[in-house]
């Protein structure tokens, strides 16, 4: 059952619950069907396209699987059940994000609970496979990730400059606590694809902005489970990113980048340029970073980065109408110095030791940061907050506090001991986290950093457009920071959840 | 009553591991087991129907008429389909309308040859998005309990002999196949190992019918060559099927089977009897949860309420169900449970068990009531097909 071609229409239709909807009679399918089976005939080349991503479910009735099909093997023991979208449609579903021990388990305390929808993994196949994906995978929405609706709304205004036009983030609900420092965990169906999709998802949940609209999308990622295949396309996919035409495409441009923790904030420029060109036709362009940062066991080479990594995406929308924070200005700089890297089929990368530090991270960002200030003419006090890259907690400390930032400057954004290094998610998680606690007309500069090396500085003003989409998010990063269904796993565990199916 | 087609006699193998034995060999000893009493050969036959659901997979045979044609050395016509009950209707349809009059319906399964794969392949006999989200063969049985005991509210204690009355079904199978030469399993167990066996889920390994080898065979024929071979025919008097949904979520009704209940009602038109006349049942019990059910479906026991009849009728050790004052002889080869499970082979299995009881050829474990007519429930995958067949005999 994973040839490409049946993998391919699986995925299409499952990905996103794809189903249909009778014009004459309002029917719907769990499916998409050609014909209405009340109006038959009649109904030919009337079936309209739902879906099901953006709805809820109920799980109806549950079964525990401890013994599955042989492609299931990893994920077992898990819960399957019945989950039902109103009074017609249900589906078969596997309910995800769940650890179950050797405890008794009482179906009755899961059946009759309102579940949403997940992008999952579906099941382990061989290295060299497609990745078989389905959204037939659940969890509570009373728990840690909560039910939101993604409502569609028409753009007030219209910006000179272009600038950031929502924001979202995701990291899992299980963590590693070591010491003071807590790490996001990915599920073992979980991988630096499904967390873009993710993101991106809260995203359109949060600005609103038409998914159609959107032109562009790069996804950054030194995590990609492909080699060759890109993160984008399948976010575009899932999203339904772009104006859909005919043939079976969307009109939307998505490509992956790659330069380690920076592969992200380095596009943000680009899709501010995109959207400003005159002639690019290209409304809104999305950026996410994404990470399952990968890291070597302990006693292994690289093994020092098992210590700090983590799990997440951060995706950022720009454009040039109802924007929340407009881009006052950036630098960039790079130079070769291989102080982190991963080789092509190798599965962890290599850490350089004390080349990290000064002629790398500090030496880069401490450029950017100070030749974007100074370009703009601004002294530390005229910033309300600093964000830098988040390897560990010490090094962003460090770099703000030589750069002249107070506590107060930087700490609302530095998110690393809550949610670990998310290499390209890293200092847009941490960007995420102030904007959503700025007020209208505040400074922020965010200074990126990508082994091999560089670092990407902006400074953005926050418009006041950025009370209003205060309550549209749910899912916001303090939620997801403090919560009470966070789950903490021990070392075997993560290495476990870390690796997958 | 005299049907134009009969059953002249029913063979098989034992069930149950038969790693030394080819498929084919498999047919060849339930032929000549079904063949043995009427001296009928090989070179009689007009044409063979034979069923199997997964030797391709299995054995990776996909030619099984030219397997059947190499073992017994004739060149007949012979159509291969799923189910014995599909193989029997097609033969059945062959001799009614005169292009035959005495064929082999056989039926053969070889699961124990791919047992580390064996429960991926079951699920191809349901809905893919089933096997996608992590569904295995026995997850739709538990999800219709759980629905079961939601929409009738059995609750606390209710739960507690709701459970019992399932587990007493395994027990009653296996006492059964305990006197059953050809059964897989012929031990008896306890309500507490099904209880056991259970876990945490809602059904246990002693709940399922297993994996199994095995081979069964008829040989069909008009009445009147019947009469020439046998003089105790049993005729089959009614045959239906019908379909349903593949996905047993998209179904309205999740708590039995329409498929079933459509097969009973066209199979008892066509008999021209009711289900009053029929004490002598073949349930497909792949799981006790089913074996309860199709006595719902199959309207011997009011819906929602088989498992207060069985659990009265099994506590008070009848050794048979007692439902409304009617005495029900269920599945006295052990069904699918203790008898074994070679798909292809099970219907044929269950028809050999009702031809042998009718002419109280069937031992240790006759019924001493007396019955005319014996039904066979042979349900494929979750309910997406029900076949029901009424065989009797003619003792007017």
């Amino acid at each position: 059952m994973s040839s490409e071609p049946v993998e391919r229409r699986v995925s299409y239709v499952l990905d996103k619950l794809r189903g249909s909807k009778c014009a004459c009679c309002g029917s719907e399918y769990s499916t998409p069907v050609d014909y209405c089976r009340d109006c038959g005939r009649e109904s030919f080349g009337k079936m309209q396209e739902i879906n099901y991503f953006f709805q809820k479910g109920k799980l109806e009735v549950c079964a525990l699987v401890e013994e599955p099909t042989n492609r299931f093997t990893k994920l077992a023991p898990f819960l399957h059940g019945t989950v039902s979208f109103g009074d017609k449609i249900r589906f078969p579903g596997r309910i995800t994000d769940m650890i179950i021990g050797d405890e008794p388990i009482d179906l009755s305390k899961f059946e009759g609970r309102e579940v949403v929808p997940r992008f999952r993994r579906r099941y382990s196949v061989k290295s060299h496979e497609v990745i078989p994906t389905i959204s037939l995978a659940f969890t509570f929405a009373d728990e840690y990730y909560p039910y939101q609706n993604y409502e569609i709304r028409k753009p007030k205004k219209e910006y000179e400059k272009p600038g950031i036009v929502g924001f979202g983030v995701y990291t899992s609900k299980f963590r590693i606590k070591e010491g003071n420092i807590e790490r996001s965990v990915p599920f073992l169906d979980e991988d630096a694809i499904t967390a873009a999709v993710e993101a991106g998802k809260m995203v359109l949940i949060q600005s609103g902005v038409d998914n159609t609209d959107i032109g562009k999308i790069y996804v950054g990622s030194e995590s990609n489970p492909y080699a060759v295949k890109p993160i984008a396309s399948k976010v575009a996919q899932v999203l339904d990113l772009g104006k859909k035409e005919d043939v079976g495409v969307r009109g939307v441009d998505a490509v992956d980048t790659e330069f380690a923790c920076k592969a992200a904030t380095s596009m943000f420029k680009d899709a501010a340029a995109l959207v400003s060109y005159p002639k690019s036709k290209i409304d809104y362009a999305l950026v996410i970073g994404s990470d399952n940062s990968q890291a070597a066991p302990r006693n292994e080479k690289g093994g020092e980065l098992d210590f700090s990594v983590g799990y997440g995406a951060g995706a950022f929308l720009f454009g040039k109408k109802d924007v929340i924070a407009e881009i006052e200005g950036w630098y960039s700089c790079t130079s070769d110095t291989p102080d982190f890297w991963r080789r092509d089929s190798e599965p962890h990368p290599m850490h350089g030791g004390r080349f990290t530090g000064d002629p790398a991270y500090f030496k880069h960002v401490r450029h950017t940061t100070k030749k974007l200030m100074s370009e703009l003419n601004l002294q530390p006090k005229d910033i309300k907050y600093f964000i830098a890259h988040q390897p560990n907690v010490q090094f962003p400390v460090r770099i703000a506090k030589e750069l002249g930032f107070k506590e107060e400057q930087f700490s609302p954004g530095l998110k690393v001991s809550k949610f670990g290094n998310a290499y390209s998610g890293s200092s847009p998680i941490g960007l995420a986290a102030t904007l959503e606690i700025a007020n209208p007309y505040e400074r922020i500069l965010i200074a990126s950093y990508g082994s091999g090396a560089g670092s990407d500085a902006y400074s953005l003003i926050t418009t006041p457009q950025i009370t209003e989409i205060k309550n549209r998010q749910k899912f916001t990063v303090q939620h997801q920071a403090e919560n009470p269904f966070l789950e903490f796993v021990d070392y075997n565990t993560y290495r476990r959840l870390k690796l997958g199916i | 009553m005299i049907s134009d087609v009969a059953i002249i006699d029913a063979g098989r193998t034992t069930f149950g591991e038969l790693y030394e034995t080819e498929p084919q060999k498999l047919v060849e000893q339930a032929f000549l087991d079904t063949s043995k009493k009427s001296g009928i050969s090989r070179y009689d036959l007009k044409a063979c129907f034979l069923s199997t659901y997964f030797l391709p997979l299995t054995n990776k045979i996909g030619a099984q008429e030219g397997f059947a044609s190499h073992v017994m050395g004739i060149h007949v016509p012979m159509d291969p389909s799923r189910s014995f009950s599909s193989a029997l209707s097609n033969a059945y349809n062959a001799i009614k309308a005169g292009r035959y009059d005495l064929v082999l319906v056989g039926g053969v399964e070889k699961m124990t040859d791919r047992w580390d794969k064996i429960k991926d392949d079951l699920m191809l006999l349901e809905d893919p998005i089933s096997y996608y989200t992590g569904a295995t063969p026995e997850t739709n049985h538990e999800l219709m309990l759980r629905e079961y005991v939601k929409k009738h509210s059995i609750q606390g204690e209710s739960f507690e002999d709701f459970n019992k009355a399932l587990a007493h079904i395994a027990v009653k199978n296996h006492s059964n196949a305990t006197k059953n030469e050809n059964a897989q399993y012929r031990r008896k167990i306890s309500v507490e190992n099904v209880l056991e066996a259970r876990g945490r889920r809602s059904l246990g390994t002693y709940d399922f019918a297993p994996i199994s080898d095995g081979a069964s065979a008829i040989l069909l024929a008009s009445s009147k060559v019947a009469k020439e071979y046998t003089d105790k025919p049993v005729y089959v008097y009614g045959l239906a099927s019908a379909t349903d949904d593949v996905s047993h979520q998209a179904r309205d009704d999740r708590i039995g089977f329409l498929s079933t209940r459509l097969a009973i009602e066209n199979a008892l038109k066509m008999a021209e009897t009711d289900k009053e006349k029929i004490n002598l049942l073949e349930l497909s019990d792949k799981s006790t949860m089913l074996e309860m059910i199709s006595l719902e479906d199959l309207g011997f026991a009011e819906r929602g309420k088989a498992w207060l009849d069985i659990l009265k009728s099994c506590e008070s050790g009848k050794g048979c169900y007692e439902i409304n004052g009617k005495k029900l002889f269920v599945n006295m080869d052990g069904g699918l449970k203790a008898n074994g499970n070679p798909l292809g082979a099970s219907g044929g299995a269950q028809i050999y068990e009702i031809v042998k009881q009718l002419r109280g050829e069937a031992g240790e474990r006759q019924v001493k009531e007396e019955m005319k007519y014996g039904l066979v429930s042979e349900i494929e995958g979750f309910g997406f097909k029900s076949n029901v067949t009424i065989l009797g005999v003619d003792n007017e």
